[in-house]
């Protein structure tokens, strides 16, 4: 499904990826694991087209089509979703006008029926009382005033309405207490375990991995992935620290 | 007949373009037959169209409304050129019609100048929304006076294809009274809104703000003067200004007030948003506070729209414009959200997103 190959991208003219591959294949959920300034979040900016992140060589293919020459927009139509690590705040801008945007734009730009104001009600509260969020908090602005905990909830409410292919969860556990982690946690296996669908997991550390097991599990240094191995990796990184495992 | 007006050189007028007025003066109404469908809210109230500064009897409603001569007097250089026919409203104690009065200005071209006299009793209460529509200059001078406790909702859209649109209000609130004035330019002319608000007795509540949209080479301009002249009166001034291409939109908004005027409470709030770096916005915040018991916030910022904010709504689906549609709806909201009746609201929402081009 994604396929990366030799990435080199840099942001703010400091090169930050240097080569990192990596191969997600559907029905995988994969880990990259790093410490601070390996790379983590620019490799997901990437991914997602953030300006100012800018490729300098290598190549990103998603479902077979070069993801790098897509705008971001064009990214999430194409089944994309990048879960933040600060979810933005959008004063006067609802959660429900939001995501009815966004779902109705990435419809129509592959050509499927856009959802009528009563449909998308029913599939946001649906995905808000699954989640364990207040559907009343849809009414509300976009993150404006959420916890940092009910952010993330809100992301993988986002990530449930939308239903993309790959999910890209840059530290979606931090700000979490123990209950919001389980919830996230549970959340992510609901909507994204599933033989046509794969997720990237970013994180620092292993804790989200308690309750979204993966199939695989990267460790980013430097730029690049130095090590790959099965779940069983992570504990060891949680175990002797990233100095040991990376040198 | 030369036309006088007033020169860019004079402070109140320097970011106004008045320099296709002239030509609009000299120039006659195409007039032909006029489409009035999708103009009226369908409020079920008291009507009025003007075709051309001139009532058109077939398609009016006058109910409580008059309509012929109207004794105005102002000495404001735009407003005192409308004299002569026009409308007035003049409601006794404590009346108030049962829906919102509406009234449409259409324009074929050439310049019509329309005076208006409203005329609130005590504990009076009217809603009135204009819709000024077509080409050409339809420059429109109201007085309005209002008793004590009297209400007014007045609320205006400016959606004129093309020309010039001017506006100037001239209000007294008396004792408990509340004059709400909202304004929306959303269209393709150039608009100039001028208001002087006089909070003439204690208690008195006065509120002008709205929403100017400016792209192309548009300019759009409201100069604002709200007085509290008597003790614990209340003012609010919401503005919000959009600017795209080279468009200029422009705010003057003062509040002033007396020495006697103790305990006054006003509040402002101009902000501006450019939509590319080559348009203009100028806000010019004033004021002149004779009083020593007051209390008068007032705010006045010009931005982008927040670059995170684009990137988080593009991550999520939206197509550049409709992100920056969906912002800068946010970002006007504040101004039109002052209109109490939701079907007024909605019409003025929803000129708002066509001119934004957003989701029809």
């Amino acid at each position: 499904m994604l396929q990366i190959t030799d990435l080199h991208a840099e942001t703010a003219g400091k090169t930050i990826l240097q080569g990192l591959s990596l191969q997600i294949n559907a029905g995988e959920v994969h880990a990259i694991m790093g410490p601070n300034g390996a790379g983590k979040s620019t490799l997901a900016y990437t991914l997602g087209g953030r300006p100012g992140y800018e490729v300098t060589a290598g190549s990103a293919t998603f479902d077979g089509a070069d993801l790098l020459a897509l705008e971001p927009h064009e990214r999430a139509a194409a089944g994309l979703f990048l879960g933040f690590q600060y979810p933005v705040e959008i004063p006067g801008v609802s959660n429900l006008q939001f995501l009815r945007t966004a779902l109705n734009a990435q419809k129509r730009a592959r050509g499927e029926a856009e959802l009528s104001g009563g449909e998308f009600i029913k599939l946001a509260r649906a995905q808000a009382n699954a989640l364990g969020l207040d559907p009343e908090m849809l009414k509300r602005p976009v993150n404006v005033g959420f916890s940092g905990g009910e952010k993330k909830r809100a992301e993988m409410v986002q990530m449930g309405i939308l239903a993309p292919k790959l999910a890209i969860l840059d530290e979606t556990d931090s700000g979490l207490d123990i209950d919001a982690l389980r919830v996230v946690g549970q959340g992510i296996n609901t909507i994204m375990r599933a033989p046509d669908k794969a997720v990237l997991l970013i994180t620092h550390y292993q804790r989200l991995l308690d309750y979204v097991r993966p199939d695989f599990v990267h460790v980013l240094a430097g730029g690049r992935i130095v090590r790959s191995g099965g779940p069983e990796l992570a504990l060891e990184l949680e175990r002797e620290g990233y100095a040991e495992v990376a040198a | 007949m030369s036309l006088p007006l007033p020169s860019p050189r004079d402070e109140a007028w320097r970011w106004s373009d008045l320099s296709g007025l002239p030509a609009l003066a000299e120039a006659r109404p195409r007039g032909g037959v006029i489409d009035t469908s999708g103009l009226w809210l369908g409020c079920g109230g008291p009507r009025l169209l003007f075709v051309d500064g001139v009532l058109d009897e077939a398609l009016s409603e006058p109910g409580p409304l008059g309509a012929g001569a109207v004794e105005v007097d102002s000495d404001h250089p735009l407003g005192r050129l409308a004299r002569g026919a026009g409308w007035t409203l003049d409601l006794g104690k404590g009346h108030s019609p049962d829906a919102t009065i509406e009234i449409v200005h259409v324009a074929t071209g050439g310049a019509s100048h329309v005076p208006a006299r409203i005329t609130l009793a005590s504990e009076a209460q009217a809603s009135i929304v204009e819709t000024f529509v077509g080409d050409g200059w339809a420059n429109r001078l109201t007085q309005v006076d209002l008793g004590d406790g009297a209400r007014l909702m007045h609320a205006a859209r400016l959606r004129q294809a093309s020309g010039f649109t001017s506006l100037r209000i001239e209000g007294q609130v008396g004792t408990g009274a509340s004059l709400v004035s909202t304004i929306l330019a959303a269209g393709g002319a150039g608009t100039r809104i001028d208001a002087a608000v006089k909070l003439a007795a204690p208690g008195a509540f006065a509120e002008v703000g709205g929403a100017l949209l400016a792209r192309g080479g548009q300019r759009h301009d409201a100069a604002v003067t709200l007085r509290h002249e008597a003790p614990e009166g209340m003012s609010r001034q919401t503005w919000r200004a959009v600017a795209d291409d080279h468009a200029t939109a422009s705010l003057a908004a003062r509040v002033e007030v007396a020495r006697h005027a103790q305990q006054t409470d006003g509040e402002q709030s101009l902000r501006g948003l450019l939509l590319r770096r080559t348009a203009t916005v100028n806000l010019k915040p004033e004021l002149e506070i004779f009083a020593d018991d007051v209390k008068c916030a007032h705010g006045a910022t010009v931005g982008e729209l927040d670059r995170n904010a684009l990137f988080y709504l593009a991550s999520r689906g939206l197509p550049p414009l409709e992100a920056q549609a969906l912002l800068t709806r946010a970002f006007v909201a504040d101004a039109l959200g002052r209109i109490g009746e939701a079907a007024v609201r909605e019409a003025f929402e929803a000129d708002a997103d066509a001119w934004l081009g957003a989701n029809p």
